[in-house]
């Protein structure tokens, strides 16, 4: 008999706490019967600097959700971002071991378990091995079994984090009585969800400019070959305009939201806009040239950082990314963004429409990660997309937390 | 209290006897001191140390004093800290001699260096033998010098503002955003800082040495920086021309220097001079101290001082002055204090130290005796999270490739930005 499970995607961000709770029925089968967004407080660069703030609006939000699809969730899925994440390639390799040179599930086995055997420093944990094709004898293979060769490959994107960063996120979470499945990379769950399967196999980079974080994921030949977080977001924009025009924070979103663009034409060298715009006393007018350099200088800038992150990790190939760049987040919204993109990347680039396959209502961008999170929730269980499947990070949780 | 003081403190105020001296140290101090366009040089003397004696020779300056020569045989420090370290204290007997019977000593260096960054120390600490008032215009890196430099710089603000009375620092990063052309060379960026200090100094000089139509005078100047370490803030402005009063305001209010990421929340003391045209009425002067008052505190709290130059019509010129105490105030001994230094970005330290000496005597005048470390000026707020690093003050350094993430790119790249 099917077996119903009521599970919560949760994304603790720096502007936004998103909850969507799924209702998944069997193996198969899921539903979403209810969804919240609260704001957030006591989150920098998308790590918890204040649990007892962030601890309050995640409750609440989880309690909307709840409130939403009356009934209690009993599991959650967390995502994860922040500068303390890093990520390693690392290949493990086998002999086939059989006298005919057929490759058995043994050898399989044992290559990736040779790819995943470097230890990690004290304080860090694995939060995902991602899988990428095997190579039997320089041959690229997405399933080497019954093949015939004598060497056999396998490389693995491997992400983790700083244990005292995750471990405050789970304590969040945990401080209601709930208990974390999984946590999951906020990059590869927006990631799978706003690109179509074509997407991923020809190539392509999501990028999710949220609050306080910008993470991406870039997939080639549809595998995710490497992700990253660049702890820069929309606040940096706003704090950017704030100084560079001296106005205080809110005046500056207000700016950046009114008339922010990222790109710089010579059109608008010399208009000028007004904050406020009512003839209000003390409203100032600012050059929107100025505007646009400010945001154009710190765009650009993070998008050079995961450019020159992608070519330091030699995966950045043009004609692996035939997708081209694919944008989401708050500040994907701004003017002018896909332009940036295109000139940094020298790519084709597209803000998302948000996620695909899901009713108007949550087809916003706020919802992609907690949607895919979901997505992990369903998928996680049935084996089918190994690649994509964290492997055994909770029972590392456990372990640590237990010691703690 | 010493002689000299007294008579300083007499009660007409007479300050014709005002020793002061402009000491630039190193190769960017000795450049920005010799660029001095002092109005009225008066008694003010100039000097510059440098341990690179070619330098120093090109100097216009009538003091000058090579230090370190048996160390480096005259030759500068190449940027070495620890070699300015030695060559500073191998001569601190001859620094010693440079600033001893001064009243006030204005040192102007440019820290990240090595003889800059060093000597400024050690003669910040003969000076606090003294009893002179010792001020600080320190120009700091610009973020495409090197992240060595700038640490280097951030160290030494640290340890010389425990030593002295006021530490005016000023990031080229955010001063180069003042120049008038688009593009600024990198000549001419240095400059830019030279002009600033020069600003200020011409300011101080002005209210020290003239009379001044609200006359303020050493006193007015002691009783704000009586005591050592704290944070000191600093801004000017300028304008000419049909509306220069409200011109000057708000350039003021939009001085970069007062929105730096370390500026102290509230201020214990402030003085704002301006110098004005014959055409500066006492109706117009009224009008200045209501809006500078609204803007930094009320207007009871900020020591004010005007002065005429004759030969300025419809112009203006403001300079701000203001210093937050530390926790328990005093004046702290050099070097035996238990100090704190967090390091969090790029200049931002917190200093705490305690003191049992009692404050050294100045001026009875109304204004020192209401400026006590209580006035309330909670409307001192230009910016809730002004700064190079504004909303990110208290988070850790966002480091990459020996950049901080954290402070806006267009400041790291010097991509000027015109805010009018």
């Amino acid at each position: 008999m099917s077996q119903t499970r009521v599970v919560a995607a949760v994304e603790i961000g720096t502007s936004k706490i998103a909850v969507l709770v799924g209702e998944i029925v069997g193996e198969s089968k899921l539903s979403i019967i209810g969804h919240s967004i609260g704001s957030s407080k006591g989150i920098k660069k998308g790590e918890i600097k204040d649990l007892h703030l962030a601890g309050d609006c995640v409750h609440a939000t989880i309690l909307k959700a709840e409130e939403n699809a009356k009934c209690r969730v009993e599991e959650v899925y967390l995502a994860q971002t922040g500068r303390h994440l890093k990520g390693d390639f690392n290949v493990g390799s086998s002999s086939v071991s059989s006298p005919d040179s057929v490759v058995q599930n043994i050898d399989i086995d044992a290559a990736k378990k040779d790819a995943r055997r470097r230890a990690l420093p004290s304080g860090r944990i694995y939060i995902h091995h991602i899988q990428n094709p095997f190579s039997l004898d320089g041959r690229e293979l997405s399933n080497p079994s019954s093949k015939k060769g004598r060497q056999l490959q396998v490389g693995y994107w491997s992400v983790h984090g700083d244990s005292e960063v995750v471990g405050d996120s789970l304590r969040v979470i945990q401080g209601i009585d709930l208990n974390v499945s999984d946590i999951i990379l906020s990059s590869l769950a927006s990631g799978v969800v706003l690109l179509e399967e074509s997407e991923k196999d020809n190539g392509a980079l999501v990028i999710d400019i949220g609050g306080g974080t910008t993470d991406y994921v870039l997939y080639r030949k549809g595998y995710i070959v490497k992700t990253g977080v660049v702890p820069v977001g929309g606040d940096h924009i706003t704090n950017d305009l704030s100084i560079g025009l001296r106005v205080s924070t809110k005046n500056a979103e207000e700016l950046k939201f009114k008339h922010g663009r990222a790109y710089y034409k010579i059109e608008d060298r010399d208009e000028k806009v007004w904050l406020i715009g009512d003839f209000t006393i003390g409203d100032r007018q600012y050059p929107l040239a100025s505007i646009t350099r400010i945001i154009e200088a710190r765009v650009c800038e993070v998008f050079d950082i995961i450019r020159e992150q992608l070519e330091r990790s030699k995966v950045f190939d043009p004609s692996y990314i035939a997708s081209g760049v694919v944008l989401t987040g708050g500040s994907a919204n701004l003017l002018g963004i896909t332009e940036a993109a295109q000139r940094c990347f020298d790519l084709e680039a597209r803000v998302s429409d948000g996620p695909i396959d899901v009713s108007e209502e949550l087809r916003l961008p706020e919802y992609s990660t907690t949607l895919g999170l979901l997505r992990y929730a369903l998928t996680g269980q049935e084996e089918r997309q190994e690649e994509a499947k964290p492997v055994g990070i909770i029972g590392k949780f456990s372990d640590w937390l237990n010691f703690n | 209290m010493n002689k000299l003081t007294d008579t300083f403190y007499s009660r007409d105020g007479t300050s014709r006897d005002l020793k002061i001296k402009i000491i630039g140290i190193g190769g960017a101090g000795t450049n920005a001191v010799d660029g001095l366009k002092l109005d009225d040089l008066g008694d003010v003397r100039l000097a510059a140390i440098n341990t690179d004696a070619q330098a120093l020779n090109q100097s216009p300056l009538a003091e000058k004093l090579i230090i370190g020569r048996s160390i480096t045989r005259g030759l500068g420090c190449g940027g070495e800290l620890e070699i300015g370290k030695k060559v500073a204290e191998s001569d601190r007997d001859a620094l010693a001699r440079m600033i001893a019977d001064m009243d006030l000593i204005i040192l102007v260096v440019g820290l990240g260096g090595g003889t800059g960054s060093a000597a400024s120390q050690v003669l910040a600490q003969v000076a606090s033998k003294t009893d002179a008032l010792v001020l600080v215009f320190a120009t700091l890196p610009f973020s495409f010098e090197g992240a060595r430099r700038k640490k280097i710089a951030e160290e030494s603000v640290g340890e010389l503002r425990q030593l002295v009375h006021g530490l005016i620092p000023l990031p080229n990063d955010v001063l180069l955003q003042e120049g008038e052309e688009e593009d600024t060379s990198v000549l001419n960026a240095f400059a830019v800082a030279d002009r600033w200090i020069g600003r200020g100094i011409n300011s101080l000089c002005a209210m020290l040495l003239k009379t001044g139509l609200i006359n303020q005078d050493f006193s007015s100047l002691s009783s704000v920086f009586k005591n050592r370490g704290g944070k000191t803030i600093f801004g000017t402005s300028t304008a000419t021309g049909e509306n220069y009063i409200q011109d000057a305001l708000e350039d003021l209010f939009i001085c970069p220097l007062l929105h730096l990421g370390d500026r102290p929340a509230k201020l214990d003391h402030i003085l704002v001079n301006f110098i004005g045209g014959a055409d500066l009425g006492i109706s117009k002067v009224n009008e200045i101290m209501m809006k500078v008052g609204k803007r930094f505190g009320s207007r009871e709290d900020i020591i004010f001082g005007a002065v005429i130059d004759e030969s300025r019509n419809q112009s203006l010129e403001l300079c701000i002055l203001g210093k937050a105490d530390m926790e328990g105030a005093g004046r702290p001994e050099p070097k035996q204090t238990p100090k704190k230094t967090v390091e969090n970005g790029l200049q931002i330290e917190t200093q705490i130290s305690r003191d049992t000496r009692t404050p050294r005597p100045v001026h009875r005048s109304k204004i020192s005796e209401k400026s006590s470390p209580k006035v309330d000026q909670d409307e001192f707020t230009f910016i809730e999270n002004g700064g190079e690093r504004g909303y990110f003050e208290k988070t850790d350094r966002n480091e990459y490739n020996n950049e901080d993430l954290d402070v806006p790119t267009y400041l790291r790249r010097g991509i000027k930005i015109k805010i009018k």
